[in-house]
């Protein structure tokens, strides 16, 4: 059987590994395999339920006895709860549950044991202090104003410099500083730096984002007897799974997740947050089943946020553009907490993206009274490409070269931190090559100013990981009619992974897709997939789905062997039909050998097998924009943005296209509007609302290309995909600033780029703007 | 501490519900926990979404901000309302055929309001189509594909022959 | 929000003599809601009862044509101002304020009384943690604090900003509301009618508690009057205005002979700018006149820590305003 999985142990720094099932042969679909449904525009299988509004999300759920939820939130940036009596509330008619620290369970501990489920310090604003479970969301609200609680409040720290001031109030008993820095150093980069012709050395930070999903965090829970059922809106419903199951001590079988739609997530729901632990004891305590869902301005607060940071960016080069160091020096604002999850590497591009022999780079990450962060699409990634594509475009202008040129003159074909190849070590430059040849780049004129509007344009490339790896399973079960069950433990977060999948079983089986139907999102009815993040599902379950289908295929096709007459060898399937290799006569539907079969069933398991070892697999894009800017009002305006991402063999290009134009939408808010805005002397967050958080609306995006990468790689998996969810977000902010530099010659090195820096960096610089000639130069282009 | 219900009539969907409703009851509220018809989604509850929005007397509003008590004598059309027996609106296919859709949570309210515009405006521009749908967010950012939905559908209500034959040629 | 009970209404009397009712009870005028439910959902208005104004008969709605004019009921929608066509003709300024105020939805819910009547975004009033001086606090958290958004003119004790677009618009038109309380009706000038808040009257407007706003009149305009609302917002739509420009301007061979200017997020009322007018009136229209009168427009500005830049983006919008409006092209 082709199946092949290998679990890696790891024990202190000893790695062992542990092999559970190997065998190989699976087929791979390299450049020669000839598609009918893979690579084929294929609309959402479950359009219609999205359309007609039956698609069921978590906040939709409606049980009988149904009661609803509400959390009494901090008000205080840092306080201990010094008394809590909730007995008016109790005795509101229609209120079932209360938990506060008064009675919930003292054992449970959330964000790596520094706080308890319902703990007495509360160090931020939406810290949980109680919970309600009532008949109507109103009466829990109801009830939250009854409860009395007297607060201390302590000190708290708001600021990252003040944070890191030896004399700082304490987020936590050891400090402020959440562990060692880490640092990492090739060559030596001191040195790198004195070898220099041209040193850039600049500040940039980057605001705190959040996710604001459209559906909140939140679940509804229902524990029956010793089962307790979760419907939860997760991006990972094995591990909630786990992990409830782990805090409430209960066995993982007795604990069931499921997640048929969700509304969102961007990261924010990769790990399992209190509120669910808390409906699920409401349920218990109540015995009916309780439906918890934050609110909007508890999901701006306390849900998990993208990390603010500060990056101080050395760059040096020869006078040719070539590198000789890379330094970073990284604050990571994580809020009060650590939360899990995929960690906000903001290091990792310096070290990777460009060639260069002397690189080094610290990271420090730095609790203060605010709400955690948690990982945001592409964690990271996104805060790095705004410091360090701005900084490579710095050094461009002052070495008198293309942005594209310097950065084609450091290009890297291989992983320089585990001094690997990569696997497609032209990738990027593919990316490169398309992007600017589909913009107009090097042809680029820029329009001759109208009024105070200038144009200008920018460029930018990412680096990002999403190939996928073991362990996921899938199975393929064939009904008597011919028709497919897919089944696995996956999630669909809006991203397509329904159809995708579908597409895949589709393809090795010869049959049209509405014939497949997928099913996912219940971890009591699929086998083990992860959490889908990182832009690993298609890369993780594509391949699990494969094997599933590579094995349903062989054994129908043994079966069909028999009733043909023929040799399995010689045997396929196309349309839904098996033919026999050169005798157009000689065929059978598929549906016609499954009938024979039934109710005998073939069934197909599949797992995802390990990449290879040898390389390093990532993904790479680059993004070109035009922006116009209005030097009077200090208006910026997105033109247009072409896209080019890598993400190997393309399964569907119309959920590509949408991954690609929502990561620029999301990208064109942080560069533009999106910020938490906290007092500072306060604590207040000030804006936990979608009115003043501004995400981008339909009159906000640009124009917008992607122009196809369809790169197999087969080092990450036999279906050489790899993930696209993630990455288009990366370069799109950054290539506006650099763009918006190109227009006036003003270089705004905060995110967001709002009015308020714009006007008044050009108030100061009110020179440079009519100098601003021609920053974007034709000279040097290789 | 609850105050005096109301009895309420809704009609929505072209069916009258009788209802006692707290007057604090937002139609919204309403609609998903009373009625059960959860097509309609919360988001934001105080009007910076869109995703709740609803048809009344066939214009879109939010359904966040009316109070349930005030939308008696009031016609309302909910995303459940549109399809006709098994046939779906022109929009909810075209929002199929364009790919205006991820996660799908603003999706009710992205199609309430350009039904709202084609019940006015029969033929709009791609400027009104825009301006039609400036009020929801999406934070999957489908928007290029909304505005691609949008023209299908405004199109296929115009001309029913032509814009299948454009359609089915792409 | 908090429970409240729903009446409805027959008579304007009945409904004025129900607003002004003291005691436990505090009762509000509910018109579109979309601003009265939000401040009730963040309990920054708790009413205990709600009067429907929707559903009181004598309560006017709609536009009317008058001799001079126009007048336009409270209950007309934002949606009915955008899209009226007589509207359009005569009061443009009043029409392309509509349309960039708000959403779609919006317009179709809200009305232009409940507009005027709108109650300030700054993030700390609206904050539910916050007792701010506007609350009946004793502090203003906006003067110290996050102060992006405030005012320019007219600050302290309060230094939020107007919300309304249709305000700047209708305060350029020289527009007069008609109210009625117990006592019977009075008519009063815009410009009265919106007043800075004070220690004793923590609001925006001179409207008495148990006053109805009923119609808004509009004068009419000599021929050949130009107008125009910018509104510079952080995103293309649906923004409060950072900074708004209401202008009129009429041109009589290249002189100005008649200009007003009012100018929208830069005080917590529609701020009018008559020195800066009346130092239009008689100019020649050029850029030279115009960057003049920006400057003297906003020569009283006083901004807060954070807010400097809305001095230049207004001082922006005035000129370009201007320079429509006397455009020959
Ligand atoms: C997300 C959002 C964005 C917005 N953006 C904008 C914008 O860009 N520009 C803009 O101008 N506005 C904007 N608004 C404000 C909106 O226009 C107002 O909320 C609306 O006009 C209020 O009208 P209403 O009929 O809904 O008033 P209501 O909410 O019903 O009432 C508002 C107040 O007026 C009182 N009132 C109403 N009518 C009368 C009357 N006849 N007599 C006495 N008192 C009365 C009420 O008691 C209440 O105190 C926005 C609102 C929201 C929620
Ligand atoms: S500006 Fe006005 S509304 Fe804002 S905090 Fe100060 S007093 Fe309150
Ligand atoms: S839920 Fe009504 S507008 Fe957001
Ligand atoms: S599709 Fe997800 S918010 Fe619009």
């Amino acid at each position: 059987m082709p199946i092949q999985h290998i679990k890696v142990l790891r024990n202190g720094t000893d790695e062992e590994e542990l092999k559970v099932v190997e065998t190989t042969g699976l087929p791979t679909w390299d450049a020669d395999t000839k598609f009918t449904v893979v690579g084929r525009p294929q609309s959402r299988l479950e359009g219609l339920e999205k359309v007609t509004g039956r698609a069921r999300y978590s906040y939709d759920v409606r049980l009988s006895g149904q009661l609803y939820a509400a959390v009494l939130r901090s008000p205080y940036p840092h306080a201990r709860i010094r008394h809590i009596d909730t007995t008016k509330a109790e005795q509101l008619p229609g209120v079932h549950a209360i938990l506060s620290s008064a009675n919930a369970p003292d054992d449970i501990t959330w964000y790596e044991e520094k706080s308890k489920l319902f703990d007495k310090t509360l160090r931020f604003i939406g810290d949980e202090v109680a919970a309600v479970a009532a008949e109507s969301e109103e009466f829990a609200q109801d009830a939250l104003r009854l409860i009395e609680v007297a607060y201390e409040p302590l000190p708290f720290v708001i600021e990252v410099e003040a944070a890191l001031q030896p004399d700082a109030p304490r987020v936590h008993d050891k400090g402020n500083r959440v562990d060692e820095p880490t640092i990492y150093e090739r060559g030596n980069a001191a040195a790198g730096l004195r070898e220099a012709d041209v040193v850039i050395e600049q500040t940039y930070t980057t605001q705190t984002a959040v996710h604001n999903s459209l559906e909140p965090h939140g679940c509804t829970a229902f524990w029956e007897g010793d089962q307790l059922t979760l419907w939860e809106s997760t991006q990972g419903i094995f591990e909630t799974r786990e992990q409830v199951a782990e805090k409430l001590g209960l066995p993982e079988h007795h604990v069931r997740v499921v997640k048929e739609h969700m509304g969102g997530g961007f990261g924010s729901k990769q790990v399992p947050w209190k509120q669910t632990v808390i409906a699920a004891l409401l349920s218990k305590q109540s015995g009916h089943p309780v439906q918890l869902m934050l609110d909007r301005e508890a999901e701006n607060l306390a849900a998990g946020n993208r990390n603010a940071t500060v990056q101080r960016v050395r760059l040096g080069a020869k006078r040719d553009g070539t590198l000789t160091a890379i330094l970073a020096d990284i604050q990571v604002v994580v809020g009060a907490y650590m939360v899990g999850g995929e960690a906000s590497e903001v290091n990792g591009m310096y070290e990777r993206l460009y060639r260069c022999p002397n690189v080094r780079t610290e990271q420090i990450g730095v609790y203060i009274n605010a709400g955690p962060c948690v990982a945001f699409r592409a964690p990271g990634h996104v805060e790095a490409a705004f410091a360090l594509e701005a900084a490579m475009d710095e050094l461009a202008r002052a070495l008198q070269l293309d942005p594209l040129t310097l950065r084609n003159r450091n290009y890297s074909e291989i992983d320089q931190k585990k001094e690997k190849p990569l696997s497609m070590p032209n990738a990027l430059q593919v990316c490169y090559e398309r992007a600017t040849a589909a913009f107009g780049w090097q042809t680029y004129q820029r329009p001759a100013p109208t009024g105070p509007k200038r144009r200008g344009i920018g460029i930018a490339a990412h680096e990002w990981g999403g190939s996928g790896q073991p362990p996921a399973y899938a199975w393929i079960k064939l009904n008597g009619d011919g028709t497919v069950d897919v089944v696995t433990g996956t999630q669909d977060i809006g991203t397509g992974a329904r159809t995708g999948l579908a597409q895949v079983a589709a393809e090795v089986l010869g049959l049209p897709i509405e014939q497949i139907s997928v099913h996912l999102g219940d971890t009591a009815k699929g086998p083990y997939s992860p959490t889908s993040a990182g832009s690993s599902t298609q890369a993780s379950v594509g391949p699990a789905v494969f094997a599933a289908a590579v094995e349903a295929k062989r054994q129908l096709l043994e079966v069909a062997a028999k009733l043909l007459e023929e040799e399995p060898e010689r045997l396929e399937i196309r349309d839904g039909v098996v033919m026999v290799e050169g005798e157009p006569e000689n065929k059978l539907t598929v549906a016609e050998v499954t009938g024979r079969l039934a109710p005998h069933m073939i069934i197909g398991q599949g797992a995802r097998g390990p990449n290879a070892k040898d390389k390093t697999i990532r993904t790479f894009g680059a993004q070109c924009v035009e922006v116009e800017v209005d030097v009077e009002t200090g208006e910026i305006t997105v033109l247009r943005v072409v896209a080019a991402h890598d993400c190997g063999r393309i399964i569907n290009p119309t959920m590509v296209d949408s991954q690609v134009f929502g990561g620029i939408t999301q990208g064109v808010g942080f560069a533009l509007t999106e910020e938490r805005i906290v007092d500072e002397k306060r604590g207040l967050v000030l804006n936990a609302n979608l009115e003043e958080y501004k995400i981008p609306t339909v009159a906000d995006i640009p124009q917008m290309t992607n122009v196809p990468v369809n790169l197999p790689d087969l080092a990450a998996n036999p279906t050489g995909v790899k993930g696209i969810g993630e990455p288009p977000l990366v370069p799109t902010a950054p290539a506006i600033a650099n763009a918006v530099f190109d227009a006036i010659g003003v270089r705004l090195r905060h995110a967001p780029l709002s009015r308020r820096q714009l006007l008044a960096a050009l108030a100061t610089q009110a020179e440079s703007i009519d100098k601003s000639a021609p920053p974007h130069t034709q000279e040097g282009q290789s | 501490m609850s105050s005096k219900r109301l009895l309420t009539t809704l009609a929505i969907n072209g069916i009258e519900h009788e209802l006692a409703l707290e007057p604090r009851r937002t139609l919204l509220d309403a609609l998903r926990h009373d009625l059960q018809l959860t097509g309609t989604k919360k988001v934001c509850d105080m009007g910076d979404c869109g995703a709740c929005t609803v048809l009344v007397d066939g214009r879109a509003m939010y359904a966040c901000l009316l109070l349930a008590v005030d939308c008696t004598d009031r016609q309302i059309t909910t995303i459940e309302g549109l399809a006709q027996a098994d046939e779906l609106d022109p929009l909810q296919q075209a929002f199929i055929e364009a790919d205006a859709f991820q996660c799908g949570f603003c999706t009710a309210g992205q199609i309430m309001s350009l039904k709202g515009l084609l019940n006015e405006t029969p033929a709009p521009n791609d400027d009104q189509i825009l301006r039609a749908v400036t009020g929801n967010l999406c934070r999957c950012g489908a928007y290029r594909n909304i505005l691609k939905a949008g023209r299908l559908a405004a199109d296929q209500v115009a001309h029913p022959e032509e814009a299948r034959h454009a359609d089915s040629t792409h | 929000m908090r429970p409240f009970d729903y009446v409805r209404t027959t008579t304007l009397d009945e409904t004025c003599q129900l607003l002004g009712q003291d005691g436990d009870s505090s009762v509000r005028a509910l018109a579109g809601g979309t601003d009265l439910l939000t401040l009730m959902k963040k309990e920054i208005s708790v009413p205990t009862q709600l009067i429907d104004l929707k559903r009181l008969p004598d309560l006017p709605s709609g536009i009317t044509s008058t001799a001079q004019g126009m007048t336009i009921g409270t209950l007309t929608t934002m949606t009915e101002i955008e899209t009226n066509v007589q509207l359009q003709e005569k009061y443009p300024l009043l029409a392309e304020a509509a349309a960039v105020a708000a959403t779609p939805q919006l317009r179709n819910m809200a009305t232009i009384g409940g507009n005027l009547l709108q109650r300030p975004r700054c993030w700390y009033y609206r904050n539910q943690l916050v007792n701010c001086w506007l609350k009946g606090g004793d502090e203003c958290q906006a003067q110290d604090g996050e102060n992006q958004l405030h005012a320019l003119f007219g600050g302290g004790p309060c230094y939020a900003v107007h919300p309304s677009d249709l305000a700047p618009a209708l305060l350029a038109l020289e527009a007069t509301v008609q109210l009625r309380g117990p006592g019977g009706e009075r008519m009063v000038p815009l410009a009265e009618f919106y007043a800075l808040p004070e220690e004793k009257r923590r609001q925006e407007t001179q409207l008495e508690k148990d006053e109805l706003l009923l119609n808004i009149h509009l004068p009419g305009l000599p021929a050949g009057t130009r107008s125009t609302y910018l509104k510079a917002m952080d995103r293309k739509v649906w923004a409060f205005a950072l900074v708004g420009v209401a202008a009129i301007v009429r041109l009589e061979e290249q002189k100005i002979v008649d200009a007003r200017l009012v100018l929208s997020g830069v005080a917590p009322i529609p701020w009018r700018v008559t020195a800066a007018e009346q130092a239009l009136v008689g100019a020649t229209a050029n850029e030279a006149t115009f960057a003049e009168i920006a400057e003297f427009a906003l020569a009283d500005a006083q901004s807060l820590s954070h807010n400097a830049y809305k001095i230049t983006l207004a001082k922006s919008l005035v000129r370009r305003a201007l320079t429509m409006l006397t455009d020959e092209g």
